[in-house]
This record gives C-alpha cells, structure tokens and sequence, in this order.
C-alpha cells in the first residue's frame, strides 16, 4: 500500500533527515515507528502525506508514485491524526469532524458551512464510532478533555473513507488507559476496516501490545523492521542508547538519599 | 522512613548528581544590571531635563503647584484658577431652552405652538447713528418669540444622534475594508510577495493620516456634513482594524491548519475553517473599542466641519456662547460613559 524507494530527505538548512530508507506497508497493517525524538519519524509521515517531498527516492501510495502533481488524486486516500489534536478550539465537534472532507465538498457550499447530506449524516455516523455521545457533536472542542478530542481527531481523519491514516505520536499527550483505548481503535481500523494505519509512538510496550509490525528508526536510517514479539532489549538499543542503562529505573535507598542531601548542601544555592 | 530498596541494579559507570569529587563549574549568571543600564538612566534624565526646559514643563509644574496652593486658601491669586473660575461662570447656568423669532418661522400659526412652547416678548434696545445728523439715538423694538424650554437640548441629542450614525457607519465601512486587506497583509495567507508588500504600505498609510487632517482635506472634497466624518474614520480605523486582524491572523495557533493542510484544502478554507473560530472573539473586542473609538473621535471631528455635534461645539465657541458649549460638552460626557458601559457589557459577554 505504501512503499518507500530509497527515500533520502535533506531540509534545507542541511540537515540529513533520511537515508536510503526502503520499506513497504502492505493493506490492513498497524505498522509502527519507535525511534528517539528527532530520529525522522514526522518526516516519514510527512512524506506520505504530502506536507514535505522527498529529495531523492519515491513514496508510492497504492501503486503511484507520489508527486506534487498526483498529490491531489492521492491525498484524499490519505488522512492524518496529529500529536496536538490540531483541533479548531473553539468550533463545535461536528465542525471539526466536518472540516476533514472540506477537500471534497464544493467550494460554495464549504464557505457557508452549508455540508451535504451524506457528510452531515457520515460525521454523527464516526462520532458515534469514535465512542463520543450525541450531546458532544455541537459542543466546543475545547471543552472535551484530552481523549475525547484526540477521538475527535480519528473521527475527523476517518470522513473520507481514507485507505491510510497517518498517526505522529497520536498518544503522547494521553494517559495510559486512554492510550491504549485510542490505540484498540486503530488497531480496529487496521483489522476491520482494512485501512493501512503508520503510526510513530515512544511507548515501546504499547507498541508491542498492539503493533502487527515494528521498525526502528534512528538517524534517518531503518535500524530494524521486526515482529513485536520479535523486539527485545538488545534491538531497542539500536533506537535509544542504553535503554538497559539501570538509571532510570534506579531505586534509591536512605543511604543515597543522605548523600544527596549532604551534596546539595555544600551548593551555594 | 522511605524504604524503597527493592531492586537489585548494576552500578551506573558515572554519576553526575551523586559523585562527590564532581567539579563545579565555572558557569556564572551575570547582575541583573550594572554599570551600563545606571549610564543610560543618566544619559536619558539629561535628555528628558533639556526636553523638559524647551516645552515649559517646569512652569507647568510651577503654575499646578501655584494653583493648588491658592485653592487651600495660602495664596491670593493665581492665574490657573481665575481662568477656570471665568470659564466655570460662563458656562454656568447651562443652557438648555431655545427661542427663536416668529417673524423668521415659516407658516407660523399662533394658535397651534408645539408642545411645551410658549411665545414671549422681548424688548431689545438698540443704538442706531442717524445718517443724516449723525446722532446716536435708542431706539427700542419689542420681537416675539417662541420659546421652547428644552429646545437646544433636544438640538443637541439630535446632533449627538447624527455624531453616533457617523461612528457606526464609520466602523462598518473600516470593517468591509480591513478584512480584505487583513487577508493580504497576513504574511502567512498573503497569495504573493507584492500583495502583502502593498497592502501593508495601506495599512501603514490608512493608519499614518490622523482623522483630523484627513476629515480637513475630504471636508473640501465632500463639502460639509456627515460624509467626510464618516470617510476620514473609516479610513483611519480600517488602517487600525486591517493591522490587529492581521497580526491575530500570523500568530493564530498553527495545530489546526497544518491539519487541515495535511489533508489538501485551500487556503480559504483553511482560514474560513480553521483560523476565523480562533480570532473570531478577538475581532469582536477589537470591532468594540474601535466604535468607542469612532464614537470619541466623531465628536472632534466635527471641528474641521465634518458633521455631528462637533460642529454644532466649534460654532458655540467661536460665538462666546459658552453656555451653549457646556451642555454639549455634558452631553458628549454623559453619551460615551453610556456607551462605555454598553460595549464592556457587551465585551464581557462574548469573552
């Protein structure tokens, strides 16, 4: 479904941000992306989604390539959910969910705010998927909490029927049960509605629990592509240096403690 | 007391927050201020004493002091005080009533006055200078007149009428303007490099010419009355609008465009959909304080003979009529306190 051909990407102030990456998604795969902030993830899913181009390699969605000219018959297959909700605030829900087909919807009609029949209909059709209430179509996004709007944002990926939904981090600002909650939704788009879902996450056992696949990601370059089941310690250090390090799972004991304090004590501040 | 040990773990090579031979550093956080700033400080009260000794500041200064001093009562005269004690007595009593001659009224029917009117007659004594003896000799005549008790006061609820419809006509013309020129003069919607460099240079212009000067100018184009009033506003506060929406448009949160643009729709749409909910309350609050705005500056406008009550206040001054002047001047006071409460209502609302 989505194939990357040796993608390399530089940014204009010279900064690598992808090497030779070559990897195919096929149709109705939960694929994700770990790597450390700043690895390339956003940029893949840009690519993908035609926010940046590549500056060498090809990205081929179902079969053609993406250029700035196929861009417009490819884009509606392609939806995006963001890390922030990228909400409009202080619109109502169904305003929001509604703003995801604006592209297809007359110009006209778009400007009034006057949509279709069968988008009207579709939008409390995901809201109710999505797991919101009636009464949450006409309230403002900014009154729903971090969950709920980033439900918002599936429903407003999902309006178009699109065969790839792109997810940056769409978890990071969640708590776990709503995570995994929001995760299981994906997951159910993958499995039920056979869309193709690429997801870049930091939480590598939530990806384990729900990813049909892995890749690793670190600077700019596929480190490895592997099953969930297939990802231990040692390939998580290619991503994240030390990330058997016991630091950060440290347990300090009163003696540590005491030193610590004694230490500070010598600072002047 | 905290028992936390549970865990068996592997000492780390190095750590920095435990280590006791860790160095300190040789990092410094520098003064808030020093030297320099007490330099300019300086610098900028020698400026500010020269400039202060070239607009009189220091008699200011004095005849403000002297004028306190002689309202407790410590000195005799002041030259402040007697001014305003003149000025207060004549304005003092405020007129309100109105009389006009009958002789000049067209149609006049004695037996059908309007309400609360009532005629009266008034001798007038007049000095007249014989031509032919060249003697001065009094001469009296008895006028009748139709005087009406709330008559100027209704004139001039009238005008202050005439000074609002300026002010909103004003405001909603700047509004039909500066929303175009917001759009190209957003650096981040503007469809090229030329449109936002001229819109801006509008903006900048609409903006730069005070209502005042402009009203001056258009009162020779339009002739007098209300149209240049409304024109020389309109321009200057859609000068003022035009910047405020497109500086709220550059700085709109960027999260719900980028989805938007992620999914391929046009920049219209994307400001229609995406930036207008977000501005939309600060437009509102920006569209208040510029009808306050208009509504202030309708009154002055006046003054260069661009309709409304400003007219109406220069006329009065220039004849003396100082009592006339007081009650436009209150009438202006009591119409923007009113307003004032209105549109902060109003503000408060939608916020």
């Amino acid at each position: 479904m989505i194939e990357f051909q040796n993608i390399s990407k530089a940014y204009d102030d010279g900064t690598l941000a992808l090497q030779n990456v070559n990897f195919n998604v096929p149709k109705g795969e939960f694929c994700v992306l770990l790597g450390h902030s700043g690895a390339g993830k956003s940029t893949l899913l840009n690519l993908v989604s035609g926010l940046t181009f590549a500056t060498s390699g090809n990205v081929q969605i179902d079969g053609k390539i993406l250029t700035e000219r196929s861009l417009k018959s490819l884009r509606k297959n392609v939806s995006m959910i963001h890390q922030n909700f990228n909400l409009a605030l202080r619109s109502s829900v169904a305003t929001n969910v509604m703003s995801g087909a604006l592209s297809e919807v007359p110009f006209l009609q778009a400007i009034t705010g006057w949509f279709p029949k069968s988008i009207r209909n579709k939008c409390c059709d995901l809201v109710a998927m999505v797991g919101l209430e009636q009464e949450h179509l006409h309230r403002r996004a900014y009154t729903l909490s971090g969950g709920q709007q980033q439900r918002v944002g599936i429903a407003r990926s999902l309006i178009l029927d699109p065969l790839i939904i792109l997810a940056d981090e769409p978890i990071a600002s969640l708590d776990p049960i709503i995570s995994r909650e929001t995760l299981s939704i994906l997951r159910n788009l993958a499995k039920i509605k056979g869309c193709t879902v690429l997801c870049s996450l930091h939480q590598v056992e939530l990806a384990k629990d729900y990813a049909d696949r892995i890749i690793g990601i670190e600077e700019g370059q596929v480190v490895f592509d592997l099953l969930p089941s297939e990802v231990d310690q040692q390939t998580l250090n290619l991503i994240y240096k030390n990330y058997d390090d016991p630091r950060g799972n440290e347990v300090w004991d009163q003696a540590k403690i005491k030193n610590v304090v004694k230490s500070l004590g010598h600072n002047k501040w | 007391m905290i028992k936390l040990h549970r865990k068996r773990f592997k000492k780390p090579t190095k750590d920095y927050f435990l280590d006791p031979n860790r160095k300190e550093v040789a990092w410094e956080l520098a003064p808030p201020f020093g030297i320099k700033s007490v330099l300019i400080l300086v610098i900028l009260s020698i400026v500010l004493t020269f400039s202060g000794k070239k607009v009189e500041v220091d008699k200011m200064l004095f005849m403000v002091s002297e004028a306190a001093v002689a309202l407790v009562g410590l000195k005799d005269d002041s030259q402040v005080l007697d001014g305003a004690h003149k000025l207060i007595s004549s304005m003092l009593p405020l007129q309100f009533s109105e009389t006009r001659e009958i002789s000049r009224i067209e149609n006049f029917d004695p037996e059908q006055i309007p309400r609360f009117t009532r005629i009266i007659e008034r001798e007038i004594s007049r000095s007249v200078v014989d031509p032919n003896t060249l003697q001065v000799s009094k001469s009296v005549s008895v006028t009748t007149e139709l005087y009406h008790p709330f008559g100027y006061l209704i004139y001039v609820c009238k005008k202050m009428l005439e000074t609002i419809e300026i002010a909103i006509w004003a405001t909603l013309f700047a509004l039909v303007i500066s929303i175009p020129l917001a759009y190209f003069s957003a650096s981040n919607y503007s469809p090229n490099k030329i449109s936002y460099v001229v819109s801006r240079a509008t903006v900048s212009f609409f903006r730069a010419v005070p209502e005042l000067i402009s009203a001056m100018f258009l009162v020779l184009a339009f002739g007098f009355g209300p149209i240049a009033g409304i024109m020389a506003l309109a321009i200057h506060s859609a000068g003022f609008l035009g910047k405020f929406f497109a500086e709220d448009v550059e700085n709109a949160d960027k999260g719900a465009q980028r989805a938007l643009e992620a999914i391929g729709v046009s920049k219209l749409l994307i400001l229609r959909y995406a930036v207008l909910p977000q501005v939309l309350p600060q437009y509102v609050a920006y569209s208040l304080y510029i009808l306050d705005r208009n509504i202030r500056m309708a009154t002055v406008i006046g003054i260069v003979g661009a309709g409304g009550i400003g007219q109406e206040l220069k006329g009065r001054y220039d004849m003396f009529e100082y009592g006339h002047v007081a009650t436009i001047l209150l009438m202006i006071f009591i119409t923007v306190f009113i307003l004032d409460q209105i549109s902060s209502k109003i503000r408060k609302r939608i916020m």
